[in-house]
């Protein structure tokens, strides 16, 4: 099961590279982007299962174990998910800056195809 | 002060700045000045704390402090580890110190910016150059991934900062998607080394890769150089860096070239040598070997047939990256030795440059070498400065390029490494004769007919800026021993002993050993070798100067005809490139006609190009590491 998770999380990835590397529009360019981060979130979340593991909370665990128990790893591993949501807010403001730098080409250029917006070159 | 009391000051290097840029946009409600100055007292605060280590840590103790007190037990780090040993320092203080001097000449130099745009100015350069010091102090490999993407949004924002402005707009988007495929690679490298080993410090990580490293931690180490590669420029990770320093004022691409561009060397010597060891690590060394001599001399090739100053410089910048990476790939106490050093010249004569080429664009409003012309006599402190710069990069002696050049050139011939010399010194030819071009085009060539669409005057917080980085150029230069016995020895040694500098991170501390580097100042081969290259430079730059005459219409950021139709408002000069290349292989010989065509051909301006050429590095670089 966790295998398709991986395999699901590079093919996201290679799917946002693809439209990354052919695709002209800038939002489309932008929504690669989104999906390769999108790609990235769903690895790392694959590396933190553990299996037979429940979520890392340690407040009433479910089926009758402790909260040490728990914490001896039988919870997915926190720490990846912690990275996983610095990341996940690090790349909204990303999002954000770039398609405002696109609302300013648009105004600029009346265009959003990159092969028009590459006055500088050489 | 006792090492565990300069310990508890160490966060507050990045903090400071951090507050300082929390505050500007608040004070730029007030005043214009008010933000500017409140950023040089913070960025001098961490200076000076800095400092006050400096003496502790250069002789050879590093200073170790936890955040939040999350002592390491039993060799786990839960907490976030700030480390300072000699590399780490050195490029702090080069970040926070020269930060200073740029806002001191952003102080007179921006004043007809409003206040708001003051206010905004003054908090993302305090995020990027706290980003810059917090990279150079982090032990920890997540922490290393927050601050990249610390200083790469301020560095979109940065290169965006004249938003009316629709190239600005168009280096932003080249730069944020560039770089966002590098912090994906950095993200990704990071959570592997962690997910295989259940550790982020680097000193724990350090012990756990170092020896046996798997295949999963070689192509995390693959992807994290490659991400750093891409903030540094390295060919072909290097699409975003011309425009972004072309489009950015004159003190940002001072900041992009003199300091940003460098978080990402300091970060892979670190991982390199600090937590992996190149021995066991495949072939890292010879990759960084390749795509170090590829920038030194693709730098320096684009740079020679550059019309726009700004452009130029920055293509130039990718050059002087390629050769700190040859210093590293070296591998050995020279190279090391050598790219410390050059590191801090870099700084130094990069900011100088841009921080000249910049007050020249601004007081004249000519961006293009062809418009300009004997601006000596208009602007004598600038000349001066560039002429310093130009000299120090030059390597000639007395100035401080000389003798950092001088120990990677030590380095190659001491390993028995013939050809990357031989490129080297082609580098360094090509990068003096494209330099000297544009210093005489500038400020001594004729003056072009007509007015310059704007005259000003230079401001006195810009002359002390300058006249404190030419001081540093010459001091540098002049005074090697000290240089090299106080800091260089230091900061080598520690990159060295990793393992030392992994088992201090996790004990809160403790000695690292110093390198015995040394240079014969006076040794033959090195004079031979600078009057060489400064004698083949000339032919070289007039070379280049025929062909770009004879192509004249197709230089500058109008570049080749391109597909289609051309950018918006650039297709006639596109146009005109088109014609003008072809008129230049009749006139100046088929040769110089080619290279130009070839040059426009690589450097096409589209960032689905660009973000290609990131990824054939990307994959080499991971192909190179498992298979080899």
């Amino acid at each position: 099961m966790i295998v398709g998770n991986y395999l699901a999380g590079v093919a996201l990835f290679c799917i946002g590279l693809y439209a990354v590397l052919t695709k002209r529009n800038l939002i489309k360019i932008v929504m690669g982007l989104s999906l390769m981060e999108a790609s990235t979130y769903l690895l790392l979340l694959s590396f933190a299962y553990r299996a037979h593991s429940t979520a890392p909370v340690l407040l009433n665990p479910p089926n009758g174990q402790s909260a040490e128990q728990l914490a001896k790893g039988q919870v997915a591993d926190p720490v990846l998910q912690n990275i996983c949501l610095t990341a996940i807010v690090i790349g909204v403001a990303v999002t954000g800056v770039s398609l405002a730098v696109i609302v300013r080409i648009a105004q600029h250029y009346r265009t959003l195809d990159s092969d028009r917006v590459r006055a500088m070159r050489g | 002060m006792s090492p565990a009391g300069l310990s508890a000051l160490l966060p507050l290097t990045v903090a400071i700045p951090l507050a300082g840029a929390a505050m500007a946009p608040l004070l730029g409600r007030i005043s214009g000045r008010l933000p500017v100055i409140t950023s040089i007292l913070s960025l001098a605060a961490s200076t000076a704390i800095l400092l006050a280590m400096a003496s502790t840590v250069y002789g050879g103790e590093q200073v170790t402090h936890y955040m939040g007190h999350w002592i390491p037990v039993g060799g786990q780090a839960l907490g976030v580890a700030f480390s300072a040993d000699a590399w780490g320092l050195t490029f702090a203080l080069v970040a926070s110190g020269i930060g200073v001097l740029l806002l001191l000449f952003t102080l007179s130099d921006q004043s007809d910016l409003g206040a708001r745009e003051l206010g905004s100015f003054a908090c993302l350069f305090l995020l990027l150059d706290a980003a810059l010091i917090g990279v150079a102090l982090t032990g920890d490999v997540i922490n290393l991934f927050v601050w990249f993407e610390v200083a790469a949004l301020a560095s979109y924002a940065l290169t965006a900062f004249f938003v009316e402005r629709p190239f600005a707009l168009e280096a932003a988007f080249k730069i944020l998607v560039l770089t966002n495929i590098a912090g994906f690679a950095v993200f990704l490298g990071a959570s592997l080394l962690y997910a295989n080993h259940g550790g982020l410090n680097f000193g724990q990580l350090g012990l756990a890769v170092r020896e046996h490293p798997e295949t999963v931690d070689l192509i995390a180490l693959a992807l994290l150089v490659a991400g750093f590669a891409t903030k540094t420029g390295l060919v072909p990770f290097h699409g975003w860096l011309p425009d972004a320093h072309t489009a950015a004022p004159g003190p940002v691409s001072a900041l992009f070239s003199g300091l940003m561009v460098n978080l990402g060397i300091v970060t892979i010597g670190r991982l390199v040598f600090q937590v992996f060891l190149p021995g066991t690590s495949g072939p890292i060394l010879g990759l960084l070997m390749v795509f170090g001599l590829l920038s030194a001399v693709g730098g320096a090739v684009f740079a020679l047939f550059q019309d726009d100053l700004k452009r130029l410089l920055a293509y130039d910048t990718i050059s002087q990256m390629g050769v700190l990476a040859v210093g590293l790939a070296s591998g050995t106490v020279s190279g090391v030795a050598g790219t410390s050093y050059h590191l801090v010249n870099q700084a130094l004569f990069k900011s100088l440059l841009f921080l000249c080429a910049g007050a020249v664009v601004h007081a004249t409003g000519a961006t293009q070498l062809s418009e300009m012309g004997g601006l000596a006599r208009r602007f004598p402190a600038l000349a001066a400065g560039f002429v310093v710069g130009v000299i120090a990069i030059a390597g000639v002696p007395p100035l401080n390029g000389y003798v950092s050049v001088g120990l990677i050139h030590d380095a190659l011939r001491e390993s028995g490494q013939p050809l990357p010399l031989l490129l080297l010194v082609v580098a360094q030819t090509l990068t003096i004769a494209a330099l000297g071009r544009a210093t005489w085009h500038a400020f001594f060539g004729a003056a072009p007919e007509g007015d310059y669409p704007r005259d000003e005057q230079l401001r006195p917080g810009m002359v002390v800026a300058l006249v404190g980085l030419m001081g540093a150029c010459v001091g540098f230069g002049v005074l090697p021993t000290a240089m090299l016995d106080h800091v260089v020895a230091p900061a080598a040694g520690g990159l060295l002993a990793g393992a030392q500098y992994g088992r201090n991170l996790l004990a809160g501390g403790g000695a690292l050993p110093l390198a015995h580097v040394h240079f014969h100042y006076l040794s033959v081969f090195e004079l031979a070798t600078v009057l060489a290259t400064l004698v083949a430079a000339v032919p070289v730059a007039r070379w280049a100067d025929r062909v770009l005459d004879a192509g004249s219409g197709g230089v500058g950021a109008g570049g080749a005809g391109g597909a289609g139709a051309g950018g918006v408002g650039a297709g006639g000069v596109g146009a005109g490139g088109a014609g003008g290349a072809g008129a230049g292989g009749v006139g100046a010989g088929g040769v110089g006609a080619g290279v130009l065509r070839a040059l426009r051909a690589v450097q096409t301006g589209s960032v689905n190009d660009y973000a290609a050429y990131l990824v054939l590095g990307l994959i080499v670089m991971v192909a190179a590491l498992t298979l080899g």
